[in-house]
């Protein structure tokens, strides 16, 4: 097992960027989740760390080793592929043993390596099948064993989860999750799914058009956004932003004053940019006295969830979603008064946090 | 509409119909100036108020085998123009009308000799062709009178890229000269002479000498460059030699042979016209007693520039005075077809004394060992009762299980069911039996014949136990069946070896990032394969020539010293120059296989592969190749049955030499076919066990594929 380190690591096609300046230290054992838009740079990073990509700028270690220029082989990473990329004409135990074939582990060792990863994925019935003859889950879990048959320093998943269906997807979450515990290695995931990243990591990493956004641990990230585009990444539905003003009478939007909302700095002063989670509004009747909100709007349409609503509301100008607890008793016409319990300021012109 | 258009057609086949049946019409097979010289004759005959003449020019190499089939069909011409080598086969197939009772202007004896077969005239000689001595003014003052003299004269004229003498000195043809002045025949007195004499083997010898005066084999377009070049001041040759060289020549006739003091005697043919069966006949014997007259022969000379037959016509000019010379002691051409069965032999003999892989004794001993091989009588008739019996029974057999089948009243509801699917299929199934299963059935009957000099003798299943018992030959002599296949598939497995190997690496190349210009490649690369086979096969021919062949050249460029490597001479060399000019053809087709099969494999897999831990050929070796395996095979076998029928090569660059060594079964079974007197049933006999050879192979290939599902 070992960490790793970026160090100014910066990739680019001619003109075109796709990495830069990224400079994070992974620490040993840590499982860290790299999450963004298609095509923010995420795959390319991964693939940088596997070699499967030279950088053109700055350098990569794994422990203590820089492996900038060593080759994929050399480097003692394992990679999980979107596709599985099992070997198709071999059978799941060779599939399994052939990392290790390579490697010319003697024979028994190999054996003994196979049993113990079949029996910690459960592969032991399906050891001489062909990958054909298997299920989408069964051959993601024959991918993740091929991994972890080595032993690698680093493990490397390239979105391992999205070809499965919802329900798959959640259980092996949870298998992955219960996994690392137990092999206490260290793992860079790629998603674009922010409640993989949400659940799997301990810290996530957010990128932007190859630029770092935030790297933290998920509840700082969901607690505390470095700016308007991680906020909006992650949580769902999403978080509302609204143009704002705070002066000495605390935050306003749209000329209606809210006061000293939690979470408005008392240095903050001027125009803003104010973040709103779904779920920390509180919807209730115009009349009532609840929040004694002077935000009131009407709901234009209502989405329910299950066990929650989602209440489309028009507030003036501006549009905000709010969450409710189901059954609601809100349709679409009535009037409702918003209150915000705690709200994220953010520098209207750099989308910085305040 | 139609009925307008089937009026207007049958008017015009009706027009042409009148035309043909007015005109005589005459094929022949002369170009350029003779050519002309015909048709001048032709326009002379016309404007005397002899009726109109329409010359056909049929091309030389298709020349027999168009008469042979169009004149017995009533398809053919009313006059036929041909050299007399033929004739005797041609008589025998009642092609031509006698004309003794034809009155013509005098001819050379020899030519009128030439028109005779079995008694009879059946032609009118116009002009003969013989070989001469012809010599370059400017390097010869006075052409040699003997033989040592010729030989003394060249190797005082060679050197530094000139020949004192070259000509084509490993065909027979060019040979009979001094067979004939060393007093030895290939035939006389209508029958085939023995081969083995000591004045055969003299001559063996002589030729031997002089073959060694000059390059390698040459062709005789080469022969032609060097004279135009002036690095050949002495070439032995005939008229043809002389049109349009465009550098002064003189002629003289052969020396005489020093040994005996005997003429070097050459062969002579002569072009004689002759009259077909048909209802031309009167038009036509007007028309060829036209052409052997006084004013044709007149202006075939003048306009044709032959050397032509009719007396009282005399040679103009030095080469013809010269070909008049040396007719006087010339050797007409044996027009019996038997006669042909000798050049082989002699061919064979020739080029081994040349290449010195036989003493002239011990190559004259297997000529004539061959000889009788090729001549001997044809086998015992078998009787054809078994056979009959078989085929009854298993007939009997087929019809009961068919008769069977359809008893049943399932199949008999499948097949009402599907009338229409059946009909469908028809056109395409009635192909197959035509083209495919019909040839088969008849190749495999005449496989049971013996055919000899045009008479079918049942044989059974002799020449199968001849082939593949190799009762002729020990199996180590090249013309034995077990050695021929084993060169077959030695060829076909280096063949596909090498095509698969260099197919793949390329393609793997191919797909390198690095690569530039990677879609010109791949056109460049695909380019052997877009050539015919037959022209490809003849420029790396003419590669490999071992005096002026871009091969010998590079090698010399590459070993610093010169190569004059007779690549044709050895087997290893020959069949290597079959190789690589084979592996020049077949590998662009591995290639795009390759290729495309490449396309259909993840790029992930190798990047999975790569980052477990395997080098590059570690995932050639584990993932690429299982993988890119099952698109290979079929590729596979089906170039292995292509390369195995892979005649134009062999025919073409090797030409089985040396000595047959690297034929393959397919170009051996053409050899029995069309120039070893015509055994057709023995040819066919091969190729219905080539049949057998490819069909338990693509059974086994078959079973090989179905093995693993992928």
């Amino acid at each position: 097992m070992a960490g790793i380190q970026l160090r100014s690591v910066e990739k680019r096609y001619g003109d075109t960027w796709v990495l830069r300046g990224i400079d994070v230290s992974i620490a040993d054992g840590e499982y860290v989740v790299l999450v963004g838009p298609s095509g923010c740079g995420k795959s390319t990073l991964l693939r940088s760390i596997a070699g499967l990509n030279d950088i053109t700028g700055g350098a990569i270690h794994i422990g203590a080793r820089d492996v900038t220029r060593v080759s994929p082989r050399d480097r003692n990473v394992a990679m999980v592929f979107q596709s599985y990329a099992l070997y198709p004409h071999m059978t799941v135990r060779e599939n399994l043993a052939f990392p290790l074939k390579i490697r010319k582990d003697p024979p028994a060792a190999i054996q003994a390596a196979v049993a113990e990863v079949a029996g910690m994925l459960e592969l032991g019935a399906l050891l001489d099948r062909l990958p054909g003859q298997l299920s989408g889950g069964q051959r993601q879990r024959v991918a993740m064993g091929r991994a972890i048959v080595r032993r690698p320093d680093v493990f490397l998943f390239d979105e391992p989860l999205s070809n499965l269906d919802a329900a798959l997807r959640h259980h092996m979450r949870v298998e992955l999750k219960r996994l690392h515990r137990r092999l206490g290695a260290t793992v860079v995931h790629v998603t674009h799914d922010q409640v993989e990243a949400l659940t799997l990591a301990d810290r996530i990493l957010v990128l932007h058009q190859g630029v770092v956004q935030q790297v933290g641990p998920p509840r700082e990230l969901f607690d505390a956004p470095a700016n308007t585009f991680v906020a909006t990444f992650l949580g769902s539905p999403a978080m509302n932003l609204l143009p704002g003003r705070v002066d000495d009478a605390g935050l306003s939007v749209g000329g209606v004053a809210l006061g000293w909302v939690d979470g408005v700095g008392k240095a903050v002063r001027g125009d803003v940019t104010v973040g709103l989670r779904p779920t920390d509004v509180v919807a209730a009747a115009p009349s009532s006295a609840a929040g004694a909100s002077p935000w009131v709007g009407a709901v234009d349409v209502t989405e329910s969830l299950g066990a929650e609503a989602l209440l489309h509301v028009e507030i003036g100008p501006h549009k905000l979603v709010v969450q409710v607890p189901e059954p609601s008793p809100w349709r679409a016409g009535a009037q409702v008064q918003v209150v915000p319990r705690r709200v994220h300021v953010f520098d209207p012109g750099s989308g910085r946090r305040l | 509409m139609i009925v307008r258009w089937l009026v207007i057609l049958a008017a015009v086949l009706a027009l042409a119909r009148g035309a043909s049946a007015a005109d005589v019409v005459v094929w022949h097979a002369w170009m350029g100036a003779e050519e002309a010289g015909l048709v001048a004759a032709a326009q002379r005959f016309e404007a005397g108020g002899g009726g109109r003449v329409s010359l056909v020019a049929v091309p030389f190499g298709v020349f027999d085998a168009k008469i042979e089939t169009a004149i017995p069909r009533g398809n053919g011409p009313d006059v036929v123009i041909a050299g007399h080598g033929g004739l005797g086969k041609w008589a025998r197939m009642g092609l031509f009308e006698p004309v003794d009772d034809l009155v013509i202007a005098p001819q050379m004896p020899v030519a009128e000799e030439a028109m005779r077969w079995e008694g009879a005239r059946y032609g009118v000689p116009l002009a003969y062709k013989t070989l001469v001595l012809l010599y370059d003014p400017a390097q010869v003052a006075a052409p040699p009178k003997t033989t040592d003299e010729l030989v003394a004269l060249a190797r005082s004229l060679a050197g530094d890229g000139r020949y004192g003498l070259a000509y084509e000195a490993g065909a027979a043809f060019y040979h009979a000269p001094f067979m004939h002045g060393f007093g030895a025949a290939m035939w006389q007195d209508g029958a085939l002479s023995r081969l083995d004499t000591p004045a055969h083997a003299g001559a063996l010898g002589l030729s031997a000498r002089l073959a060694a005066l000059g390059p390698t084999r040459p062709s005789s377009e080469r022969i032609g460059q060097l004279y135009r070049e002036g690095k050949a001041a002495m070439v032995i040759s005939g008229p043809w030699f002389v049109a349009d060289l465009g550098r002064p020549i003189a002629a003289a006739p052969l020396p005489i042979v020093s040994e005996t003091g005997q003429p070097a005697r050459p062969y002579l043919t002569v072009d004689g016209a002759y009259v077909t069966r048909g209802p031309n006949t009167d038009a036509a014997r007007a028309f060829v007693s036209f052409l052997a007259g006084e004013a044709s022969a007149i202006v075939r000379r003048d306009v044709g520039g032959q050397a032509v037959t009719t007396l009282g016509v005399s040679a103009d000019d030095p080469v013809r005075t010269a070909l008049a010379a040396q007719a006087a002691v010339a050797v007409p051409m044996p027009s019996d077809p038997k006669a042909l069965m000798a050049w082989e032999p002699l061919n064979k003999a020739l080029r081994q004394t040349q290449r010195g892989a036989a003493s002239p004794e011990g190559a004259a001993a297997e000529a004539q060992a061959w000889l009788e091989l090729l001549t001997r009588p044809p086998p015992e008739p078998a009787s054809p009762t078994p056979y009959l019996m078989l085929v009854g029974v298993l007939g009997l057999l087929a019809v009961g299980r068919v008769a069977q089948r359809l008893s049943s009243v399932e199949l008999r509801g499948q097949i009402a069911a599907h009338r229409a699917d059946y009909l469908w299929v028809a056109p395409a199934a009635l192909a197959v039996l035509v083209l495919v299963v019909a040839p088969f059935l008849v190749g495999a009957t005449v496989s049971l014949f013996a055919h000899y000099e045009g008479s079918w003798t049942f044989v059974g299943l002799r020449h199968f136990a001849d082939i593949v018992l190799s009762r002729d030959w020990p199996i180590t002599s090249p013309m034995s069946f077990p050695f021929t296949l084993a060169v077959t598939v030695l060829w076909t497995i280096t063949n596909v070896f090498l095509h698969v190997t260099i197919g793949v690496a390329l393609a793997l190349v191919l797909r390198e990032p690095w690569v530039r210009l990677r879609a010109v490649w791949r056109v460049l690369l695909i380019v052997p394969w877009a050539v015919p086979s037959y022209i490809t096969a003849l420029i790396w021919r003419t590669m490999f020539d071992a005096q002026y062949g871009a091969i010998n050249a590079v090698l010399s460029l590459v070993l610093g010293h010169p190569v004059e490597l007779d690549w044709f001479a050895r087997f290893s060399t020959a069949f290597a120059a079959n190789l690589v000019t084979n592996t020049w053809l077949g590998f662009p087709f591995m290639m795009v296989i390759a290729l495309g099969a490449m396309q259909s494999i993840p790029r992930e897999l190798e990047e999975a592969a790569l980052i477990d831990g395997a080098g590059y050929f570690t995932r050639l070796r584990h993932v690429l190749w299982p993988l890119l395996r099952p698109a290979m095979l079929p590729a596979v076998v089906l170039g292995s049955v292509w390369t195995f029928n892979m005649f134009n090569v062999i025919y073409l660059v090797s030409g089985g030499e040396p000595d047959g060594a690297t034929e393959i079964l397919i170009s051996e079974a053409w050899r029995w076919a069309f120039s070893r007197g015509n055994r057709y049933g023995y040819a066919a006999a091969y190729a219905v066990v080539i049949f057998g050879v490819l069909f338990v192979y693509s059974r086994f290939t078959n079973r090989l594929l179905g093995k693993r599902v992928l």
